[in-house]
């Protein structure tokens, strides 16, 4: 029981350091960026620079926070469908649905206590190990700095915080549990889990719709003012909202289309089933791998659009456009790092999903290789499996990514020129290839553990009765 | 020339079969020197107290466990050291099971886990194969059900289409482990009567675990079992002498 709960509180653990980690070492950089830069004020204005850094720096750990709110959440919420048929027996015993949930947040805060913990350190330490190759690497004279600084504790608390929250909300499904299950298929859902249901992707459909007329609006908008990207901003905050609210409903019809392409075979067949047949298994899998690469391809499109407007406003100054050129490059690469960090959380998040959802499959896999699966064909479709769900979200992040970000530079540029100009969306082509190629390794290091687990399961012992 | 199984008229046979579980002191003998062939066409219960090793013969019989002695033939096969892939592969084209429970694939509708063994081996069915499906579908009962997923069936329900998916590709063989283990004593004979009919009328053979006299009596044949070894093995007999004997085992235990 203690080991179970080890390995099923790893994850959570881990996505809580890196989120820490994250704002730590980001807010830890540009501390020590600013004293760099007091330590060589000619113009008086290091402190304004200081300033607009921390806000930069906490856009960065805002995202990578929610990111892995939304990765813990539903980590947790695989858990206890995992742990459905022990939490009924103990409200069959009599304990109180309250209890079990107020026990699991527990767990939360105190995983997330240790992970941010964890993360203050290593953040501290990653810092401290860039400014030292900076000042080896003559990128940044060497300047005096103290490292224990409480204005990088803000982090660490949310991080903290999210965990607990997150914990919270992915164990609502507690409360639908049953006391029956416990004697009964665990696969069963209630009525009125399927009416929770049903208003969930209601509201997610109106966030959907509403948010999506008012990125609209603010694309309108922009054609005149460039204050049209701030209410196109409200619409896509909205409209994605609701899609990642709505993603039990988003992802099935993409999971089956990308399950067809992964061919006919059982393996590949039995896969595409497993990806689309439970609904919110999948999307809880997938939706965090959607958002980390929309917000990456979003600000990639947005930039090569930005980039690509500023060339063809310079092309009689070549002069110019070298410069145009290396600003964007370098700004595209940094901020696409930190917005990747983000990803790497999701990432995280879909490993361990897809690893504690085969893991409570044992007694299906056990099955199959009773009725005539082969080793292989397990591993097989454990790999289809992690490469439908990788696919779905990363096409669909790509094209909702591809759309806000055009949205978000067409607001922003559409009036620049004095005249409505109507901004063409430029594809980063770079960072999509990098996307695919992070999209392949994941899928396979995905299906790594999983997959191993899978063909050790001995059709005797998944068959033997509790 | 060795005498094959087949020779004798057997689809599968064990010979000075032995299991034990763990090494040392604390090592669990499951089955002692159990020698068995199942006959053609067959229908043989396998009666025994709980713990007496059942289980334990059914799934080395059916290539889902190995033994730590004697030989198993699976048809003409000779499985003992089979590797896994071809096992697999025999298990997949010659055996249906059915289990005390956990049967199903939750995420497959009906139709989806009778079709499985089918999607299994790769291949679409035949006409013919296809019609065997749909008569043994009708009747069982399960015409309406085809598109319901497991959990929204009763267990009777479930059981029946274990059965369907057990039966459908006509296997020589099918094990049954405690079929009706987890039913009402009605259902659960309902549930035999399907079982026994439906493989009579294929010649197919069927080995079934049960504790359940009235059922066993069904029977062509009965094995019983107790401390892991045989200590009898009789045709066809009724009800009430299996439950005596069954009865008089637990006795002398
Ligand atoms: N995986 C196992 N490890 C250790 N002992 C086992 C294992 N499986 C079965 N046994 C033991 O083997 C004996 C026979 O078990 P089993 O075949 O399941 O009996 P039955 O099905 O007749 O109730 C029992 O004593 C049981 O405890
Ligand atoms: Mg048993």
């Amino acid at each position: 029981m203690i080991a179970r709960l080890r390995t099923e509180h790893a994850p959570t653990l881990l996505v809580a350091t890196l989120a820490a980690a994250f704002g730590v070492a980001l807010l830890q950089v540009t501390g020590y960026l600013g004293s760099a830069m007091r330590a060589d004020d000619v113009t008086g204005s290091s402190a304004t620079a200081a300033l607009m850094l921390a806000i930069v720096a906490w856009v960065f750990i805002v995202i990578a926070v929610y990111v892995s709110g939304v990765v813990t959440a539903n980590t947790v919420a695989t858990v206890v469908a995992g742990r459905t048929r022990q939490i009924a027996l103990l409200r069959l015993l009599g304990s109180t649905a309250r209890a079990q949930r107020g026990a699991i947040a527990r767990e939360g805060l105190a995983v997330g206590a240790v992970g941010a913990a964890l993360g203050l350190v290593v953040g501290t330490l990653v810092a401290i190990g860039l400014a030292e190759w900076a000042a080896v690497a003559d990128v940044l004279p060497r300047v005096d700095h103290v490292w224990a600084d409480p204005a990088v504790l803000p982090p660490v608390i949310v991080a903290v915080l999210t965990t607990w929250l997150a914990a919270w909300a992915g164990s609502r499904r507690v409360l639908a549990v049953r006391p029956s299950e416990a004697l009964g298929n665990a696969a069963a859902r209630s009525q009125e889990e399927l009416t929770a249901r049903r208003g969930r992707t209601a509201t997610a459909a109106t966030l959907a719709a509403f948010g999506t007329l008012l990125l609209l609006i603010g694309v309108a908008l922009g054609l005149v003012t460039p204050l049209g990207v701030l209410v196109g901003l409200v619409g896509g905050v909205l409209s994605f909202t609701g899609i990642v609210l709505g993603a039990h409903a988003v992802m099935p019809p993409i999971l089956r289309v990308v399950g067809r392409a992964l061919g006919t075979s059982p393996p590949a067949r039995l896969a595409a089933e497993n990806a689309v047949r439970h609904p919110e298994r999948s999307s809880r899998m997938t939706i965090g791998l959607v958002i980390g690469v929309t917000l990456v391809t979003m600000f990639a499109v947005a930039m090569e659009s930005y980039r690509d407007l500023l060339l063809a406003a310079t092309e009689d100054r070549p002069d110019l456009r070298v410069g145009i050129e290396q600003t964007v490059s370098a700004t595209v690469a940094v901020f696409g790092i930190l917005i990747g960090f983000s990803g790497l959380i999701a990432a995280v998040g879909l490993v361990n999903t897809l690893s504690l959802s085969v893991l409570q499959r044992t007694r299906e896999l056990g099955l199959l290789r009773a009725l005539g699966f082969e080793r292989r064909q397990l591993r097989a479709m454990v790999l289809a499996e992690s490469a439908a769900l990788t696919a779905a979200a990363t096409v669909t992040g790509i094209v909702l990514g591809t759309f806000y970000g055009w949205a978000g530079a067409q607001a922003m540029l559409g009036s620049v020129q004095g005249i409505p100009l109507v901004v063409a969306p430029s594809i980063p082509w770079g960072v999509i290839a990098v996307l695919v190629v992070a999209a392949g390794v994941l899928t396979l290091i995905a299906s790594l553990a999983p997959s191993r687990r899978a063909t050790t399961v001995s059709p005797v012992a998944a068959l033997a009765i509790e | 020339m060795e005498i094959q199984p087949s020779d004798l008229g057997l689809v599968a046979r064990v010979a000075g079969l032995g299991k034990r579980y763990g090494t040392g002191a604390g090592a669990v003998a499951a089955l002692e020197n159990v020698s068995l062939g199942l006959r053609r066409g067959e229908f043989t219960a396998i009666m025994g107290p709980s713990g007496s090793g059942k289980s334990t013969l059914m799934h080395i019989m059916a290539g889902l466990d190995s033994p730590t002695a004697g030989r198993v033939w699976l048809g003409d096969t000779d499985i003992t050291h089979l590797p896994d892939g071809a096992l697999t592969v025999l298990r997949r084209r010659r055996v249906g099971f059915v289990f005390q429970a956990f049967n199903l694939v939750p995420t497959l509708d009906v139709l989806g886990n009778v079709m499985l063994p089918f999607e299994l081996d790769g291949r679409r069915p035949s006409g013919e194969e296809r019609a065997v499906v749909d008569a043994l579908v009708e009747r069982l009962g399960l015409g309406e059900r085809l598109r319901h997923r497991p959990h929204e069936l009763s267990g009777g329900q479930q059981q029946r289409v274990a059965i369907a998916r057990a039966l459908a590709t006509r296997p020589d063989l099918v094990f049954a482990d405690e079929p009706t283990g987890n039913l009402d004593s009605r259902t659960g004979r309902e549930v035999l009567a399907i079982l026994a009919d439906a493989s009579r009328a294929h010649g197919q053979s069927i080995a079934m675990v049960t504790h359940d006299p009235i059922a066993a009596s069904h029977a062509d044949r009965i094995v019983f079992l107790a401390d892991g070894r045989i200590v009898r093995d009789t045709q066809r007999t009724s009800a009430e002498e299996i439950a005596t004997y069954m009865l008089s085992m637990e006795r002398a235990a």
